[in-house]
């Protein structure tokens, strides 16, 4: 057996697997394109409760705000939800943490005109099971955030002792995860109201 | 005396050393020396300390009995070192931990704590702690639920936690413990207290048993003093606590003079948690330590630097477990590393 | 393989005889990872059987012009392309298995379970018998996983396929759907199956004395 066969099956082989790849990512690309849109579709709708339709920005390295217009992206992006008559119901943000293991990614509903945090949503976390991972999944934690107002900086305080419309009741047992949750919001808002001021009409039009 | 003189009837061959200390002698002396400890938890925090030190305690001896049992073997119950593992266990538990999860404990710290490497003598890690780190990550929250010490009933009525019944979430207890406490209790110990919150405990009256804690590891006096008799009794080298205090209280200063607005002194870092606890009783299982004085130093400052660490550094507010379970893991490289030398041999040249 | 009788049937071989998970203890990446709940521990368990079913196949098909020195390298081509094309339509189908498993498919490349079916198995076997063998094993590795995630899932949650069985005051054993969970749950099943298999083995030597038996394997 010579080199010249060995190469000559990997490269027919190579040929085949490749083209048998291909054909499969040809025939589900599309079905595969609606589904991440359903994905994101019903996590925009969890968090801004009777939208339409949305308008997905990327934020750019200076600031500025662009249309997204599909694939795949490593900035983060701003959805923009809207209703039915085309009114702005909120924008939703993606931001990151360090939680008590690893990063949390999450997302939120900012409500631009009242200034309040009407949404959250973990995307993924590796918080400790049982505990820390209840900031995805307390019914009594997310309710903190039906109207959390964001015009003051966010923080998370122990459970049972907020006292202000801006503190987060952090979860019994889980303070670490929820303050991360506090710091997420207060991070993210902070560097993230500038740019939605600035755009404040054009995000309203949705262009 | 009393020890000494019974066992010294046995016929033995020469050399004739005298006061041959057997096995079970030594492990029934520790138990002795654990009985103030347990008897000062009753006093503190009543009727549940007294039902979880007895239910770890049965839970360990009849494990063993029945395994040994249902594997063959004789039973090993006679030699006392299940008891000890059973008390220790209880005394690292909070004292209202629900029932059902320190039988559970108790099991785990004897079938692959100890059981599974072949018994006494065999055993990798303190079988107690085995239990203890599998009662940690399996129930985070009812292992640092605390509960205050000295409560005006605690004669009369139990911690509500601790008849839970098996398998279920234990009750909440913040509205009970904020009829029964003395003072400004808030169920967090110093440890956490000083983590979380920033709020700093002053150090000598936890060493007189004035603290939030696990049922055994408040009186730090106590334990000392126990830990004292054992040692003069030969029966516990006292070179791996002092080592691991010692190391300890360095790296705790270290740390304390890098940032002392961060990191607490010394001293309070010596009289919280379950560092003398652990230095003294579990540190020592003369099974998972080394064997040459040389190795037990190593081993005990290790141990000690990486409590500090752990309590430092870590996201655990207490790190003498892992820092323990660490040390017992290390051991026999320990070991390796520190060869007793063969009487009458010579360094050879060169050689460290 | 013994020569006086018929070899075994390679699909319950797979399943049982040669379970990866409890007797060749093959693919102890995703066994350990993904086995926090029922519902992943089916799912991976399925991908994975459907990956090998071809991936045998594509291998056994092409056993006889495949130069012997580049053969592990074929295979690997072969089962990263079943893998990918797995990925896809796992993408296409279901959204919710997808949620669950996106990270992990690709990680069925790395499952030595899949190449060792390949070399010990497909690179010697016609198409079919190949292809049986992949299901059976495929499905043994269900099984495996299965058991695993039942027992993290039961103790970690409370819950089977997120059914509540204990009512909602149970505590969770946090511990079983951590890692370590996983290696102590394996380590109780391995005990169960060696305990079982070791009894059935004393009745076979018990019995050898008065009759042969039919087959003796090496």
């Amino acid at each position: 057996m010579n080199s010249v066969v060995m190469i000559r099956f990997l490269g027919v082989l190579s040929l085949i697997c490749g083209m048998l790849i291909v054909g499969v990512n040809i025939v589900t690309h599309g079905r595969i394109q609606i589904n991440q849109e359903t994905i994101l579709r019903e996590s925009l709708i969890q968090l801004l409760p009777g939208m339409d339709h949305q308008t997905v920005y990327v934020i750019e390295p200076s600031g500025e705000l662009a249309v997204h217009t599909g694939g795949e992206t490593t900035a983060k992006r701003l959805f923009a939800g809207y209703d039915k008559g085309g009114k702005l119901l909120g924008v939703v943000l993606e931001a990151n943490e360090r939680g008590y293991a690893d990063i949390i990614s999450a997302m939120y509903a900012y409500s631009p005109s009242a200034k309040t945090v009407t949404g959250f949503t973990v995307v993924e976390m590796r918080e400790t099971p049982g505990l820390g991972n209840k900031i995805g999944t307390d019914p009594d934690f997310l309710a903190n955030f039906k109207a959390l107002d964001a015009s003051h900086p966010i923080t998370a305080v122990k459970h049972g002792t907020k006292k202000n419309p801006w503190e987060i009741d952090a979860i019994s047992g889980a303070t670490i995860s929820s303050r991360a949750v506090g710091r997420l919001l207060a991070n993210s808002i902070r560097e993230m109201e500038p740019v939605i001021q600035r755009n404040k009409e054009r995000i309203e039009r949705g262009n | 005396m009393s020890g000494v003189t019974t066992t010294i009837i046995e016929v033995r061959t020469s050399p004739h050393l005298h006061g041959p200390l057997s096995v079970d002698m030594i492990m029934r002396n520790v138990v002795y020396a654990m009985l103030p400890l347990a008897a000062f938890s009753v006093w503190q925090f009543g009727l549940s300390a007294l039902v979880l030190l007895a239910t770890t305690t049965a839970g360990c001896v009849l494990a063993e009995h029945i395994l040994c049992r249902a594997n063959g073997n004789a039973s090993t119950v006679n030699d006392y070192s299940a008891a000890i593992t059973g008390l220790l266990l209880g005394l690292t538990l909070p004292p209202g931990f629900p029932l059902w999860m320190a039988l559970l404990g108790s099991l785990v710290a004897i079938a692959p704590g100890k059981l599974l490497f072949g018994g006494l003598g065999s055993n990798v890690f303190n079988p107690a702690l085995v239990g203890r780190a599998f009662l940690q990550a399996a129930f985070p929250v009812a292992i640092t639920t605390y509960t205050p010490t000295l409560a005006k009933a605690r004669f009369a009525e139990f911690v509500p936690t601790t008849w839970t019944m098996p398998l279920m979430k234990p009750p909440p207890i913040a509205d009970w413990i904020s009829q029964v406490r003395v003072d400004g209790f808030t169920g967090a110990t110093p440890l956490v207290l000083q983590k979380f919150d920033h709020i700093y405990t002053d150090p000598w009256p936890m060493f007189w048993g004035q603290r939030a804690g696990s049922s055994g590891e408040i009186p730090g006096f106590l334990i000392l003093l126990c830990g004292a008799y054992l040692v003069f009794r030969h029966m516990m080298d006292w070179r791996i606590p002092v080592a691991m205090l010692s190391g300890a209280v360095a790296a705790a200063a270290g740390f304390h003079l890098l940032d002392p607005a961060r990191y607490p002194d010394p001293l309070f870092m010596l009289f919280t948690g379950g560092l003398l606890l652990g230095a003294t009783f579990m540190a020592t299982d003369p099974v998972a330590s080394p064997v040459t004085p040389r190795g037990m130093w190593i081993y005990g400052v290790l141990m000690g630097v990486l409590t500090i660490l752990i309590r430092n550094l870590g996201g655990l507010a207490e790190g003498v477990m892992c820092a323990i379970l660490l040390g017992n893991a290390l051991s026999p490289l320990i070991d390796r590393l520190t060869p007793p030398r063969p009487y009458g041999a010579r360094k050879p040249e060169g050689a460290i | 393989m013994s020569t006086t009788t018929t070899p075994p049937n390679p699909f319950l071989n797979g399943l049982w005889r040669q379970n990866p998970t409890f007797v060749q203890i093959l693919g102890m990446c995703p066994t350990l990872a993904i086995t926090n709940s029922v519902r992943n521990a089916i799912a991976m368990g399925l991908a994975t059987a459907f990956v090998l079913v071809i991936s045998n196949g594509l291998i056994a098909a092409i056993r006889k012009h495949v130069p012997k020195q580049v053969r592990i390298a074929t295979y690997i081509a072969i089962i990263a392309t079943a893998v990918t094309v797995t990925d896809y339509l796992v993408k296409a189908i279901s959204i919710p298995v997808y949620k669950a498993l996106g990270p992990f498919i690709p990680l069925i490349v790395a499952n030595c379970l899949v190449l060792e079916r390949a070399e010990a198995f497909a690179a010697k076997k016609p198409v079919i018998p190949s292809m049986m063998d992949g299901a059976g094993m495929g499905l043994g590795f269900a099984f495996g996983l299965t058991c695993l995630g039942t027992v993290r899932e039961v103790l970690g949650a409370g819950t089977f396929l997120s059914i509540p069985l204990f009512g909602p005051n149970f505590e969770p054993w946090v511990l079983f759907l951590l890692p370590p969970g996983g290696f102590i749950s394996l380590a109780i099943w391995l005990l169960v199956f060696a305990t079982f298999r070791e009894r059935k083995q004393r009745q076979l030597q018990a019995g050898l004395t008065e009759i042969q038996p039919a087959e003796v394997r090496s």
